[in-house]
């Protein structure tokens, strides 16, 4: 239980985001990549803004 | 031939379960290693328990399969974001915060954690995953398979067909129309903790009578093909409610009760209303599981039936179904919650890998050996007395005949909820003040729950109605005390003369089985309470040091761990 190099993290992040794109393509949702996109885009920028603090109040809650 | 690791996790119930070449070596939850009940992290303890085990290291394994599929889940999200556009704009960031600062990166967070390379790991289907776990462990060759829980990906609930390794999906129910849902919603509304106070809930029933069907109806409707629908605007699951409920749920079934508030089901008039609301909400979801089970029954036309997910830890639900469905016999894994999943995720990847469908399930002791070395150095330092046993079944059959409670560890620890026999504690079913003893002394329960009773199973017919039948085992079920019977198992029997019966053999379970055989020289009844070693709120023992902590904490009269006798200073 080692702690992964940075270009081992990125490569396994990349496949990911392919296994998420696959997904998407094969059940007819490519719709929803648009959306993904800005999410994606959006949390980049509260990663860097460090914005999450947000905790789940209900435990079934969809998220 | 493969090592095959399933995890579940990043949810409740974390657990880690490990399949070597088709045998199940080891099946983990996270919370008895952490100590943190339904601990909702990703299982590290159990995955290093479990390669400890199997004495292999992370290089050793063939997968690593994950429970559930983290693309369907943010599917699903981003889905009811664009549907419910404008009202879902508030909840953008929570998503984003939730699924993709998270969710979306737990097939890396796991091949991290356990050390593999990232192409080593995959996932299944959440259903797919209990279906597996439920039936590839059962002992019937086919069977149909019925999955319901909370929510899985974008499914509540799943009907498969079950022959020799093969799983085939026939239907399933969408998100938001989910048994589990509605279950946890009025576990909330009745003033538990929703993924603790269920089974609360389900003892609470009978002591109320389902007065209010009218008003379920409401709630949620059946139709005769045997799916169901919610009715949305009573429950709060995407809207950012607290409890998972909204005020509607509160208008039409009146103010819920506040947490905390000791219960005076005699005296109260509100509290009894408040158990007439828990049976009408157990009849339905009877009613509503029974259904299920037939359109099962119709579309695979088996005679047997497997039930997983967390619905199915519902023990009197199985009950009626076994005994109303129209199968000749009914199957349900021991944690047949999120936890399980683990496990089928496991299996799936064995087969998958050309593995042969391992052996029915005959015990649930899958977890870590108890160490009695390790209990006697922390009985030195704790000042408590330690006694070597020739014989430890006759030692403690003995104390339970005179009224002792006695705490028992034995070999490996149980996978699932229930206490089985490796890490229970014991006592004599046979006065109701046993139970209020218990309750007072350690685990301080609402005064409606029930203590279950372990029996032997060659005995077991002549004490309880259907047993023992392939549910007894785990404890997934309940049985009726047979009238004659009643006075002498009253710290055992519900007050609808049920109890949730675990039946005992030898095999699978050597101690509690001798103990039996010791109870009846001295009782003429092969019975005890067993109930789960730990203290109120905890999650069951694991290791020596937590029995040892739990004997120091609570005034048991003595504790087995292994054949040492442990009891505490006069």
């Amino acid at each position: 239980m080692t702690t992964p190099g940075v270009f081992r993290r990125v490569a396994s992040r990349a496949q990911t985001l392919m296994e998420l794109v696959r997904h998407l393509l094969t059940g007819g949702q490519f719709f929803l990549i648009p959306l993904l996109l800005v999410l994606l885009l959006a949390g980049l920028l509260l990663v860097l803004t460090e914005g999450f603090s947000y905790v789940a109040p209900f435990v079934y809650t969809i998220f | 031939m493969a090592a095959i690791l399933g995890i579940s996790g990043l949810y409740h119930d974390a657990a880690a379960a490990l399949v070597v070449d088709g045998t199940v070596v080891a099946a983990i939850q996270e919370e008895r290693l952490s100590r943190l009940k339904n601990d909702p992290g990703l299982p590290r303890r159990a995955v290093a328990a479990c390669l400890r085990l199997a004495g292999i290291s992370p290089q050793d394994l063939d997968a690593v399969i994950f429970y559930e599929s983290p693309y369907r889940k943010l599917e699903r999200v981003l889905r009811w974001l664009l549907e419910s556009y404008p009202r879902s704009v508030r909840h953008f960031s929570r998503a984003l915060s939730v699924q993709l600062g998270s969710k979306l990166w737990v097939l890396d967070q796991v091949a991290e954690l356990v050390g593999v390379p990232r192409a080593r790991v995959r996932c299944v289907e959440h259903h797919r995953s209990h279906a597996a776990s439920a039936f590839l462990l059962s002992p019937y060759p086919r069977a149909a398979i019925l999955t319901v829980d909370g929510v899985g990906e974008d499914v509540t609930t799943a009907i498969y067909r079950g022959n020799g390794t093969q799983i085939e999906p026939l239907g399933s129910l969408p998100y938001p129309h989910s048994l589990g849902l509605l279950y946890a919603a009025m576990t909330a509304y009745l003033g538990f903790e929703v993924n603790e106070g269920e089974h609360k809930v389900m003892g609470l029933s009978a002591f109320g009578l389902p007065r209010y069907r009218e008003l379920f109806q409401k709630l949620v409707t059946l139709h005769a093909d045997g799916s169901f629908e919610l009715c949305a605007r009573y429950f709060e699951y995407e809207h950012g409610g607290e409890l998972g409920f909204s005020a509607d749920l509160e208008h039409l079934l009146g103010p819920r009760r506040r947490p905390g508030l000791p219960w005076e089901l005699a005296t109260s008039s509100s509290d009894q209303r408040y158990a007439d609301l828990a049976a009408t909400l157990q009849s339905v979801t009877e009613e509503i599981l029974l259904a299920l089970a037939r359109r099962a029954k119709r579309e695979t036309g088996e005679d047997t039936l497997c039930l997983a997910g967390g619905v199915a830890l519902n023990a009197v639900a199985n009950a009626r179904v076994a005994r109303e469905a129209g199968f000749s016999r009914v199957f349900v894994q021991p944690a047949a919650g999120d936890a399980g999943g683990a496990l089928g995720a496991a299996l799936l990847g064995a087969i998958e890998a050309g593995d042969p469908r391992p052996a029915a399930m005959q015990h649930a002791a899958l977890g870590e050996q108890v160490s009695v070395e390790h209990a006697l150095g922390l009985a030195r330092q704790l000042g408590l007395s330690a006694e070597r046993l020739d014989d430890p079944a006759r030692t403690v059959g003995e104390l339970l005949a005179r009224g002792s409670i006695v705490g028992v560890c034995s070999g490996r620890f149980e996978w699932g909820p229930r206490a089985l026999g490796q890490r229970s504690l014991l006592a004599l079913p046979k006065e109701s003040q046993t139970r209020e003893r218990l309750n007072r002394l350690i685990k301080q329960r609402e005064p409606f729950r029930p203590f279950a009773p372990a029996v032997l199973a060659e005995h077991a017919a002549n004490f309880f109605t259907d047993a023992p039948n392939d549910l007894t085992p785990f404890m997934t079920s309940v049985c009726s005390v047979k009238p004659e019977h009643r006075a002498n198992l009253a710290a055992v029997t519900h007050v609808d003369g049920s109890a949730r019966v675990q039946t005992v053999t030898p095999s699978a379970t050597p101690l509690l089985a001798a103990v039996l055989s010791e109870l009846n020289q001295h009782t003429g009844a092969p019975i005890a309470l067993n109930t789960s070693l730990n203290g109120p709120g905890e999650p069951i023992i694991a290791h020596a040091t937590d029995a040892l902590a739990f004997l120091s904490a609570h005034a048991i009269d003595g504790l087995l761990v292994e054949d040492c006798l442990f009891r505490r200073p006069n």
